[in-house]
């Protein structure tokens, strides 16, 4: 007891001092399952068909001062298919001190950061990817003067419950231009980042550095109604590595180039992205390069191509390219780019109809950084803007409208190539054309009926697929679900599966519950452009998120 | 005791202290607006009632929402005097969509940029559509998913306060 009433009195104390001034949040999510055996997915082999993954996040603020904890877990053990570093059942996953007044931000402990675009640091957390790559150490925000903020930070990556083995070292200033030429309707922005890892080695190789470092410069305009933005980064000498072994003799510098041009005004909206990338990975730890975790990423590199939301056009799902490898395939690195339109036909207009009509489209197009690879862990030579092999392309067209005031629809088209032995390290091509239809009818004020069907047609892999989802909202918290994907077409007869799933979910202010049952295809789960291998699963999940 | 019991009167200890001081304050924040111009919510939040609604270009729902309140913004805002922040959790993948996006859909609200998620994060939010309605400052409502008709509901609330 004697151990306890410190606590007690710390606690306790919180609720005389500074009553205005402070203030407690708390957020709570579990997901659970529980694997059955199933003639599809297979019967379940691993240990533990009930599993769970939980975290429970505390902040304590008061005045200046934030005190936050997380605390996670993994029991019995984690989810299928997420890392084997989280492997305890209650741990501490995250905790920080941050001061922060108008000038000065300090935070102790794990923190999250972005510079730039992300091409040279990220640290951020999916719960639902497994990842969280939270920095531990230290770091300072400056904000000398309204405009320029500067950032340094110091730290290893968190991987499970432990940190990177290599240290990690940024720094970051950025000068916002909110008037540019004093004009009002210019801003614009430029900085500056310097990334280092450092890990020990124990090579003879003079010229393989302890230190590896990412430099990188951006500007960012905004004149009148366009916008335009390049970011370039530089990746000094970092060691070849195959399957988590390093050559320490085999040293390669890597680039990054990534231009952005757009222009929008009332009604239509139009933006094209380009990036070129060469050898561009970059992992707190050496010899993690490639694992397929998703760990100790130090950088973010999404597929800039459209995120989907619905599955049949989320069956062939390009991930980028950017790094150099020997084997099995050779490949350099990426380019390509993406340009997206969003217009609005107006109301009482011959296509616009009576409520308006809203269309957007996307064609992404990514091919292998061209490259000739002269001998082999020795020497590359890469061509500066040359496409090789084709990786992927992807067209989409959605039009959005209101037919009546109880009716609206969306139509998508979409046609899309997929290297599929180049992006997923296996074998075939795939080309394929997915029409999807969606209609929501409200039935009354509070409740409404979602009905969508999906159809995808493909000479390659598993052939045709068609897919429904028919979903009730009861009301707004109350809303239920009932999805199957079938591939009817599939050549093995006996393959012709069924994927359903059945579900509902109740959400009343910051609460959600989510309940279903049925079957997991496998293949790759992505969430904003990162992607994972989950397996093909049957069972009942459960989702609970709350927060005080 | 062992460790884990230890973790759990620790957090037990937590939980009741937030039974008595939930949150209910705006974060302290500096986000960019879609033009790069910072913006601190806290001041921006001050003496006003506004409405976040945190969402994605990828998010079907999210944009069902937008787009059914955008339809009688002008209307509602002067009626019900309140303004809609939207709050874009879109990361470097699909960041560059948000602009052209709104411009071509048409919509009037103020966008934020919350990029890496730090707004997201210190509200606990998980998924979105997510929607605050925030009053001279505090937190006092809190909903979380869509369903069409929603807006009605949001109405009815700010109506209330």
């Amino acid at each position: 007891m004697s151990k306890k009433l410190p606590i007690l009195f710390f606690f306790i104390s919180f609720n005389f001092w500074a009553q205005t001034e402070e203030s407690f949040n708390l957020g709570f999510e579990s997901n659970a399952q529980y694997y059955v055996d199933d003639q599809v997915t297979g019967d379940f082999t691993a240990s533990d068909r009930f599993r769970s993954n939980s975290y429970l996040k505390a902040e304590y603020l008061v005045q200046n001062f934030t005190f936050g904890i997380q605390v996670e877990g993994y029991a019995p053990q984690a989810l299928l298919n997420y890392s084997p570093q989280y492997n305890d059942p209650i741990n501490i996953g995250l905790y920080y001190a941050q001061f922060k007044n108008d000038k000065l931000d300090i935070t102790l402990g794990h923190f999250y950061e972005q510079f730039g675009n992300g091409l040279a640091l990220r640290s951020w957390e999916d719960r639902q990817l497994g990842i969280n790559n939270a920095i531990r150490g230290i770091k300072l925000k400056y904000k000398p003067t309204e405009n320029i903020s500067l950032t340094g930070l110091f730290g290893n990556q968190r991987v499970g419950f432990k940190v990177s083995e290599g240290e990690l070292f940024g720094l970051d200033t950025q000068m916002d231009m909110p008037q540019m030429f004093k004009s009002e309707n210019t801003s614009g922005s430029i900085g500056f980042s310097y990334v280092g890892r450092y890990q020990e080695n124990e090579s003879d190789n003079p010229d393989f550095k302890k230190l590896t470092s990412v430099f990188s410069g951006r500007f960012q305009m905004n004149i009148h109604n366009f916008s335009t933005g390049l970011e370039g980064v530089v990746k000094m000498d970092d060691a070849y590595v195959e399957n988590g072994t390093l050559y320490p003799d085999k040293l390669f510098k890597g680039n990054a180039l990534q231009f952005n041009l757009g222009y929008s005004q009332k009604g239509l909206g139009i933006n094209a992205t380009l990036r070129r990338l060469e050898n561009m990975n970059f992992y707190s730890e050496r010899e993690a390069a490639g694992n397929t975790y998703n760990e100790l990423i130090v950088n973010y590199i999404p597929a800039l191509t459209k995120q989907h939301d619905y599955s049949l056009a989320n069956m062939y799902v390009y991930q980028s390219q950017p790094s150099l490898s020997f084997n099995p395939l050779e490949k350099a690195g990426e380019i390509g780019g993406q340009i997206d339109v969003f217009f609005n036909l107006k109301k009482d207009t011959p296509l616009g109809g009576k409520y308006g009509t809203k269309v957007s489209a996307n064609f992404a197009s990514w091919y292998a950084l061209k490259a000739d690879f002269i001998s082999e862990y020795q020497r590359v030579d890469v061509g500066f803007l040359e496409a090789g092999e084709h990786y992927f392309s992807d067209m989409s067209l959605e039009v959005r409208k209101k037919l009546s005031p109880k009716v609206s629809g969306i139509l998508t088209f979409l046609h899309g190539n997929y290297n599929k032995k180049y992006v997923e390290e296996t074998y075939g091509f795939v080309k394929s054309n997915v029409a999807i239809a969606e209609t929501t009818i409200q039935t009354s004020e509070k409740t409404s009926l979602r009905i969508e069907a999906q159809h995808l047609w493909t000479r390659d892999d598993k052939k045709n697929w068609a897919a429904s989802t028919i979903e009730l909202n009861a009301n707004s918290n109350f809303s239920f679900f009932v999805t199957d994907l079938y591939n009817y077409g599939n050549e093995d007869t006996s393959h012709r599966d069924h994927y359903y799933l059945l579900g509902g979910s109740y959400s009343k202010d910051r609460t959600r519950i989510a309940l279903s049952y049925g079957r997991q295809r496998g293949g790759i789960l992505c969430v904003g452009g990162v992607c994972r291998e989950v397996p093909p699963a049957s069972g009942l999940t459960l989702n609970i998120t709350t927060s005080l | 005791m062992n460790a884990t019991q230890k973790l759990f009167t620790f957090l037990l200890f937590i939980f009741l202290q937030v039974g008595l001081n939930a949150q209910t304050s705006l974060p302290d924040l500096q986000l960019k607006d879609i033009n790069g111009k910072s913006f601190s919510l806290q001041e921006y939040a001050k003496n006003k009632t506004i409405v976040f609604s945190f969402w994605a270009t990828w998010c079907v729902p999210c944009i069902n929402e937008l787009d059914a309140i955008s339809e009688e913004y002008e209307d509602k805002k002067s009626e019900l005097n309140f303004e809609l922040i939207a709050v874009s959790i879109d990361d470097e993948k699909t960041k560059a969509r948000v602009k052209p996006m709104i411009n071509g859909k048409g919509w009037d609200y103020k966008i934020l940029m919350d990029t890496n998620q730090a707004f997201k994060r210190a509200l606990n939010i998980s998924s979105v559509p997510y929607v605050i309605i925030v009053k001279n400052g505090k937190i006092v409502y809190t909903h979380s998913g869509y369903t069409p008709g929603g807006e009605k509901e949001l109405y009815t609330k700010l109506k209330s306060l």
